[in-house]
C-alpha cells in the first residue's frame, strides 16, 4: 500500500506537485495519466526518493519512506524507465542481477532467478544470457528492463512510460505479458504513461493529473461513467465512451445464467463485452451463448443486455456531451 | 569494396604515391659515404654500392611492391610492404659493410635520402594494408610487438653494425639506454602523475560547475604555453625551492635537471587527461544513470560500476593523446639537463654530427609511433557501441 500524504514538490516558483493525496491498494495496477509537465513523472519518482518532496510525505505500508536510507529504499522497489537504461557494458545477465548483487545474494540463487525471470520474459537463457543490450531489439531491450527491475522480487514496481518505445503490435503484446506478470506477483504496479488507452487496459486505478493537481483518482470504469472533471471527460474521449464501458467487462462477468436462446452465437468466455458486440453485429444475430475455457456453457447475452451496459448515466444525457452533437 | 587480389581496386592513388617513392629510392642515393663522420657525405646509388645480385633482388621486390600498391588487396600489399622493408634494411647494412671496407676505419656510411623516401612509400603502404585488412585490436597488439621484435632481430644480428647510425650507439651504448630509461620515465612517469591528479579533478569537476570553468582555463592556458619557456619558466622557483627545502635538493629536485623537465611534463599533461575524464562522465546516456540512481547503486558504486567503465574509452583517448605527446616533448627536456634521448639530438647538433641526431630522434619516433598504435588498440578494446 502506498499512500501519499498531501504531497508537494516546488522547483523555485513553478508547483509540480500541488497537495497530492490518494492511496494506491496493495497488489493492483494503478496508472498515473497526464499530458507532458503534468507532474506525472515526478510523483513517481518521489516514491523511491529520486525526487524530495517540499512537503507531505509518502508512505509505504504505513512507514514514512523518509526515514529509510534513499539506497535501501530502492533496491526494495522495481524502477524501469522509458528508455529502459539498461547499461550498455554489461550482459543481459548482468544487467538483470543488478539489485540482487548489490543486496550480497549467493551467486547460485542470482544465477537461478536470472534464468528464471528471463524464461518468463520469452527471452531463452541459454541464448540471451550473454548479449549486451545493444545486441537486443527494443521489444526484447523493454522485457531484460522489466526483469531488471523485478530481479530481488519487490513489492513495489514503478514504471516510467514502460512501453512509450515500443511500436503499437509489440507495445499489446508487452501489456499483457506486464498484466499477467504483475497478478503472478502480485507487486503493486505504479505505471505513468500520457496513453488513456493504456491505462483502461492494465490499470485497476486511474490519477488523472494536470498542472501538479490530481484531477480524480477512480477504477477506469467509474471514471468512464462519471468524469470529475471536463479534462478527464475529454482524456476519456466523448466518442467511443460505450465502447470503452464494454472493453472493461467480459463475457464470463456478463453472462446470464440458463440455456442460451436458439440460434446464439458461441463465443469465448474471456471476450470483452466491446468484442462480443462486434462479432453479433456482425453476424447478424441478437444473442450469444457463452462457452467457457473447457467448452462448457456458462450461459447467454443479449444484444439487448450489452447495449443496455454501454448506456451512459441518465444525467449526462443532457450533459454537454449531448448537447455538443 | 574490392576484394579481389589483381583487380586495380581503386586505380589507385596510393600506387601513384608509392611508385613515385620507391622509383625514387631506386633511382637517388641508397646510401652516403662521408670520410669521416662530419665530413658532408658522397651519396651513392643502389648499383653504385650493392652487389649486382643484391641490388637485382631489392628492384625486383621494390618493383612488387609497386604492384602491389597498384592492383593488389589487403594481404598483398602487407607482404610486399614488410618484405620490402626488411629488404631496404638489409641492403642498407650490406652496403656500408662495403662501403666501410674499404673506406678506413674512420669513413662512416648512414642511409641516404634513397634509403628514407623508400621506407617512407613502404610504411604508407604498410599502413594502407593494415586500414585494408581492419585488423582487431588485438591483431595489432600482436603486429605491434612482432615489428619489435623484428627490429631487435636485425639490430642484434650485425647486419648493420657498419650503419653510421649503429656507429654511434656502439660508441655510447651505455649512455643510450640509460637516456632511453629517462625518456621514458619523464613520459610515462608524469603520465602516471597526470592521470594520478587528473581523473580525480575530471570527477570532481563534474560535481562542481563552479570550479569546472576557471579550473579547465587554467589548464588552457598552461598547455598554450611553449614548452621551452615553461621549461624556462619551472627553473626560477625550482631553484628558489631547493635552496630554501634542503630536503628537496638533497632528494634531487633543482632548478635545472629532471625535476622541471618532469613537472611541465605532468603540467601538459593535466588538460587532456581532466578535459577527458569530465567529457567521458558527462557523455554517460542520461537514462543509464537514472536507471543506476534508481536501482539504489550509491554514488561511489555509480561512479566505479557505471560511469568510469563507460568513460574509459574517452579517458584513454585523453591518455594516448599524453603520451604521443609527452613522448615528443621529452626530447626537449634535454634542453635544460633533463636527460632523456633529446640529449644525443642536442649533441649531434652541437658537433655538426647528423648520424648522432639520428640516434636521439629515430627511438623517439619508433618510441612515439608504437604508443599510439597500442593505445589506440587499447581504446578499441574497452569501446562499445552505444545501446
Amino acid at each position: 500500500m502506498i499512500s501519499f500524504e498531501h504531497l508537494t514538490k516546488r522547483y523555485g516558483e513553478a508547483t509540480v506537485v500541488d497537495d497530492i493525496s490518494f492511496t494506491v491498494p496493495s497488489r493492483t495496477v494503478t496508472a498515473i495519466v497526464g499530458a507532458s509537465g503534468s507532474g506525472k513523472s515526478t510523483l513517481l519518482r518521489m516514491v523511491n526518493r529520486l525526487v524530495a518532496p517540499s512537503s507531505g510525505r509518502v508512505c509505504i505500508d504505513g512507514e514514512d519512506i523518509a526515514r529509510i536510507q534513499p539506497y535501501m529504499l530502492r533496491r526494495r522497489i522495481g524502477y524501469t524507465i522509458q528508455n529502459y537504461g539498461l547499461f550498455p557494458h554489461y550482459t543481459v545477465a548482468e544487467n538483470v542481477a543488478t539489485v540482487p548483487r548489490l543486496l550480497g545474494w549467493p551467486p547460485a540463487r542470482i544465477e537461478a532467478k536470472v534464468d528464471e525471470l528471463l524464461t518468463l520474459f520469452r527471452l531463452d537463457p541459454g541464448e540471451f544470457r550473454n548479449r549486451f543490450p545493444h545486441q537486443l531489439s527494443g521489444g526484447q531491450q523493454q522485457r531484460v528492463g522489466v526483469a531488471r527491475a523485478l530481479a530481488a522480487e519487490p513489492n513495489i514496481l514503478l514504471m516510467d512510460e514502460p512501453f512509450g518505445a515500443l511500436d503499437p503490435i509489440i507495445r499489446e503484446k508487452a501489456q499483457d505479458d506486464l498484466k499477467a506478470i504483475q497478478s503472478r506477483f502480485g507487486t503493486t504496479l505504479l505505471l505513468v504513461t500520457h496513453d488513456m488507452e493504456e491505462a483502461i487496459r492494465l490499470a485497476d486505478h486511474i490519477a488523472v493529473m494536470e498542472g501538479g493537481r490530481l484531477e480524480q483518482y477512480a477504477p477506469p470504469g467509474e471514471m468512464l461513467l462519471h468524469p470529475a472533471t471536463p479534462l478527464v471527460e475529454q482524456l476519456i474521449g466523448t466518442s467511443d465512451k460505450a465502447f470503452r464501458v464494454l472493453s472493461l467487462v467480459t463475457l464470463e462477468a456478463a453472462a446470464a445464467p440458463g440455456p442460451p436462446p436458439p440460434g446464439a452465437l458461441p463465443l469465448p468466455a474471456s471476450l470483452s463485452l466491446r468484442e462480443a458486440l462486434s462479432e453479433l453485429l456482425w453476424s447478424r444475430r441478437n444473442a450469444l451463448a457463452v462457452i467457457g475455457d473447457d467448452g462448457a456453457p456458462k450461459g447467454s447475452v443479449t444484444l439487448e443486455a450489452i447495449l443496455r451496459r454501454a448506456a451512459g448515466p441518465e444525467a449526462s444525457q443532457d450533459g454537454p456531451a449531448a448537447e455538443r452533437r | 569494396m574490392t576484394r579481389g587480389y589483381l583487380r586495380p581496386a581503386a586505380f589507385s592513388r596510393l600506387g601513384f604515391v608509392v611508385t613515385g617513392l620507391l622509383a625514387a629510392a631506386l633511382a637517388g642515393p641508397l646510401v652516403s659515404f662521408h670520410a669521416n663522420r662530419i665530413l658532408p657525405g658522397d651519396p651513392r646509388s643502389v648499383f653504385a654500392c650493392l652487389p649486382p645480385a643484391l641490388a637485382a633482388g631489392l628492384v625486383l621486390i621494390l618493383a612488387a611492391a609497386m604492384a602491389a600498391a597498384f592492383f593488389g588487396g589487403g594481404w598483398p600489399r602487407l607482404a610486399m610492404a614488410s618484405l620490402g622493408i626488411a629488404a631496404l634494411g638489409i641492403a642498407c647494412g650490406v652496403a656500408a659493410s662495403r662501403l666501410t671496407a674499404t673506406g678506413g676505419s674512420w669513413s662512416r656510411v648512414s642511409p641516404g635520402m634513397g634509403f628514407w623516401l623508400g621506407l617512407f612509400g613502404l610504411v604508407v603502404l604498410f599502413a594502407d594494408a593494415a586500414v585494408r585488412i581492419r585488423f582487431s585490436p588485438r591483431a595489432r597488439l600482436s603486429l605491434v610487438f612482432l615489428a619489435g621484435l623484428c627490429l631487435a632481430g636485425f639490430f642484434y644480428s650485425g647486419i648493420w653494425r657498419d650503419v653510421s647510425v649503429v656507429r654511434e650507439y656502439d660508441a655510447r651504448a651505455a649512455d643510450f639506454w640509460r637516456e632511453g630509461g629517462i625518456h621514458i620515465m619523464l613520459a610515462a612517469g608524469s603520465l602516471m602523475v597526470a592521470c594520478l591528479i587528473g581523473i580525480p579533478l575530471g570527477i570532481g569537476l563534474k560535481f562542481s560547475q563552479a570550479l569546472r570553468a576557471p579550473i579547465l582555463n587554467l589548464l588552457n592556458v598552461i598547455q598554450t604555453i611553449p614548452s621551452i619557456a615553461l621549461f624556462g619558466m619551472l627553473i626560477v622557483p625550482l631553484s628558489w625551492l631547493a635552496a630554501h627545502l634542503p630536503a628537496l635538493a638533497k632528494a634531487g629536485i633543482n632548478g635545472v635537471g629532471v625535476a622541471p623537465a618532469f613537472l611541465a611534463l605532468v603540467l601538459y599533461s593535466l588538460l587532456p587527461v581532466t578535459a577527458n575524464t569530465l567529457i567521458g562522465l558527462r557523455g554517460v546516456p542520461a537514462p543509464v544513470l537514472d536507471a543506476a540512481r534508481g536501482m539504489g547503486l550509491t554514488s561511489l558504486q555509480r561512479l566505479g560500476r557505471v560511469e568510469l567503465p563507460l568513460a574509459l574509452p574517452v579517458i584513454l583517448t585523453g591518455v594516448r593523446l599524453v603520451l604521443v605527446q609527452n613522448l615528443g616533448l621529452a626530447t626537449v627536456a634535454a634542453l635544460i639537463g633533463g636527460g632523456g634521448f633529446g640529449v644525443f639530438v642536442f649533441q649531434g647538433i652541437g658537433q655538426g654530427a647528423p648520424d648522432l641526431i639520428l640516434l636521439g630522434a629515430l627511438p623517439s619516433v619508433i618510441l612515439a609511433l608504437a604508443a599510439a598504435v597500442v593505445m589506440d588498440a587499447l581504446i578499441a578494446l574497452t569501446a562499445r557501441p552505444a545501446p
